[in-house]
């Protein structure tokens, strides 16, 4: 068995997105852009982004800053550096039993969601089945429901079912919500992908599941991982749900985590709080920062479909 | 292509409906309101739920490892929750049915709502029956009543805050004015100390999350008026209260940085302690956050300040309590842990980490209180003869709503200039009114 995809960067892509196809060559979207820009002079370009950076960056810049200065130091500069907030946040309040939870939740939810998103999208793509659009439109209407208005009906079923107090409850709810989004997303990129494609491994010999894997599996790449990534980052900054189910100091995460350093309406700790927002926001700037040339791929392609 | 429809397929999904919607019947069926619990067996494993998590967790803990060393047949399970949340936590566990702890920290701002829900077992006739009898300061102690709606207690008061304005000596002495113990001496010195063109400033006004609650302060501590209600009617839109809202929120821009309109009381003590203000108006919780970036001896702290007459008149601030929850199943051990945490051994070590008033009196003729000023001025002004404490009514279920969520974005408006102090003030008045008259209706 033999197959077409087409790879870019080593990352295979859909056949159909407009913007890699091999028929244009690699140079197209290159091209397009040195068109678009040809002729601006360069600050027009560097002044808007600069200031949008400017307003991204600060922020980012007076967590680093308080995190690493010392209480009281009104410099603007972190120097002399100190690491005691870090410690503080990590060993005194418990950081790092909240990043380990958080952890776990996040990908337990990353492989729950994109598993069951899978299967729900190949479905929703290659199949014609009763009430399918009323189905769809039910999963686009659920997006419009918060998930505080659903908080006292979770809990009571998760009281029920013994679940209250366990991170599975969390993880079942995160990837409860999740859900509606990344399978309207996988299922649009899975028709991007031609039936012919599974159809010719089908003559080939393959069942319907062995041709999945080893056909379309491939070309969802970037859908997978937006979706995934997605469904990450959510559920590591999901505060609401952890709150409520998890009623154990040592079961808590890292969102509950820096609610403890906002302080009491009292008293606030700045430094603490910042050096809180620094370990909170390092492994999504590092999941952010590994997928990104994925994530653009996926979303361009996999969103305009439904 | 088609799915196949098989009739497996089709029973499968009937099941998985019918289980579903049972599952949701059945879990929306339960109720846990009211539940009685039991004593227990006076050992065994108690659950608490701190109510200020983070801020107070070593404290509580330290107090916990020595309850545990006594009574060596009790484990406490100790469960911090940001006090932002604390209510949220507390509703939704009473909604749910289940998962409410044994004890938990409970203000007298979220009292009325937790008795509402009959969430609290009153603990009057425990205290009455322990150690614990008599050892109260009975401000503290009419406080917890007033909020539970009656002469009962529901929660046994651990704390008290009390509203005191911080003030940068250093900036006083350099400008020649006096400390601000007088409402004529603060308002001349945030016109002195302020110097808009360097960035310096005589006030930090408090515009966003929690300003009802200071305005309250400023407008009753001017007026006088040592009364919320006067017979049924609300004396917040008094006129003299309206005179004092206008002066105090002339104050904006005026001698106030201008981003104050959005200031919680987060970036309030941050422009304190970071800028060049001369008065913040806060209470006794972020001594601490003044004594890390100013020093000892660049700041200090004032009880709210006294009219002509040397009369102090000041709104009641949240006290801090443990309740005991209906729904317990260990009851007796709870209740042990309870009266351990408001001894004067516990309370005493709770409240000097929190630079807080004791509620435990013999907590409050402890030694450290003495050398933590703004304390023991506070407990000073507290227990003065010529100190008025207005009562808010925390015990009316609709005051955090419409002190906060109802009124901050109005009160903004005024701030800004949009809407009359008198029309807030009548606005303000007309919900409370009614809604002091509804919960008449419901507790005659």
């Amino acid at each position: 068995m033999t197959t077409t995809v087409p790879e870019t960067n080593g990352v295979p892509l859909p056949h159909v997105a407009p913007a890699t196809r091999p028929d244009r060559g690699g140079t197209g979207p290159r091209r397009g852009r040195r068109a678009l820009t040809a002729g601006a002079p360069r600050w027009q370009i560097y002044l808007p982004l600069g200031l949008y950076l400017l307003f991204t960056l600060v922020p980012f810049y007076w967590m680093l800053l308080f995190a690493l200065r010392p209480s009281g130091s009104t410099s603007l500069v972190p120097w002399p550096a100190t690491t005691a907030h870090f410690s503080k946040v990590w060993n005194d309040l418990g950081f790092a039993v909240f990043f380990k939870n958080s952890l776990l939740i996040g990908v337990a939810t990353l492989v729950m969601t994109t598993v069951v998103a899978l299967l729900g999208g190949y479905a929703l793509a290659r199949f014609d089945f009763r009430a399918k659009r009323a189905f769809l439109l039910a999963l686009l209407c659920s997006q419009f429901i918060p998930g505080a208005l659903m908080l006292v009906p979770l809990f009571q079923i998760f009281s029920e079912l013994r679940m209250i107090d366990s991170l599975w409850s969390v993880i079942v709810a995160e990837t409860v919500f999740q859900l509606p989004l990344s399978i309207i997303l996988i299922s649009g990129f899975i028709k991007n992908v031609p039936v012919s494609l599974e159809e010719a491994a089908w003559v080939d010999g393959c069942g319907r599941i062995r041709a999945f894997c080893a056909v379309v599996l491939p070309l969802l790449r970037p859908g997978l991982i937006a979706v995934g990534s997605f469904a990450f980052v959510h559920s590591w900054n999901h505060f609401l749900f952890s709150l409520m189910f998890l009623s154990t100091q040592e079961k808590y995460t890292i969102p509950v985590g820096l609610s403890y350093t906002i302080g009491s309406g009292e008293s606030v700790e700045l430094g603490t709080l910042a050096a809180g927002g620094v370990v909170a926001a390092v492994p999504v700037v590092i999941v952010f920062a590994f997928i990104q040339k994925w994530l653009v791929t996926g979303f361009s392609a996999g969103a305009v479909k439904g | 292509m088609r799915a196949p429809k098989g009739r497996g397929a089709r029973l499968a999904a009937a099941v998985a409906a019918v289980s579903a919607l049972a599952l949701t019947a059945s879990a929306c069926g339960t109720d846990g309101k009211g539940s009685s619990g039991s004593e227990g067996s006076g050992k065994g494993t108690v659950t608490f739920w701190d109510n200020n998590g983070g801020v107070r967790t070593e404290v509580w803990k330290e107090i916990i490892s020595r309850f545990e060393k006594k009574n060596p047949d009790i484990k406490v399970k100790y469960v911090g929750v940001a006090a932002a949340d604390v209510q949220s936590k507390y509703d939704t566990a009473i909604a749910g049915g289940k998962g409410l702890p044994d004890v938990g920290g409970v203000g007298t701002a979220m009292l009325a709502s937790l008795v509402a829900q009959d969430a609290l077992d009153p603990v009057t006739d425990r205290i009455e029956d322990s150690s614990l009898k008599g050892g109260f300061d009975p401000d503290l102690v009419e406080s917890v009543q007033v909020a539970g709606g009656g002469d009962e207690l529901f929660s046994v008061p651990t704390s008290a805050n009390m509203g005191v304005l911080w003030y940068r000596t250093d900036l006083f002495e350099a400008a020649g004015v006096p400390a601000p113990t007088t409402w004529d001496a603060f308002f001349t010195a945030t016109e002195k100390l302020t110097d808009r063109k360097n960035n310096e400033f005589g006030f930090t006004f408090r515009g966003g999350a929690g300003s009802i609650a200071q305005a309250l302060d400023m407008m009753y501590g001017q007026s006088g008026i040592d009364s919320f209600w006067n017979g049924d009617s609300t004396t917040v839109n008094d006129p003299k209260n309206v005179a004092a809202l206008e002066k105090y929120v002339a104050l904006y821009k005026k001698t106030t940085p201008e981003a104050d309109l959005n200031n919680d009381f987060t970036k309030m003590v941050a422009e304190f302690d970071n800028g060049r203000i001369g008065i913040l108006q806060h209470n006794l919780g972020s001594f601490q956050n003044h004594l890390d970036a100013l020093g000892q001896d660049k700041f200090a702290g004032v009880a709210m300040p006294v009219d002509a007459a040397g009369v102090r008149t000041t709104v009641s601030n949240p006290v801090d309590g443990l309740g005991l929850f209906k729904s317990s199943g260990n009851k007796e051990a709870a209740w042990k842990f309870i009266e351990f945490a408001a001894s004067a051994e516990a309370n005493s070590l709770w409240n000097e980490s929190a630079g807080a008033i004791p509620s435990n009196t013999q907590a409050q003729d402890d030694d450290w209180i003495a050398s933590a000023g703004a304390t023991k001025i506070a407990i000073d002004a507290l227990t003065d003869s010529r100190t008025r404490i207005v009562q808010l009514p925390y015990y009316l279920p609709d005051w955090n709503t419409l002190s906060k969520a109802d009124s901050e974005p109005e009160f903004q408006k005024v701030v800004l200039g949009r809407l009359s102090a008198k029309d807030f003030l009548d606005a303000f008045a007309g919900k409370l009114n009614a809604a002091q008259a509804d919960w008449k209706k419901h507790n005659s």
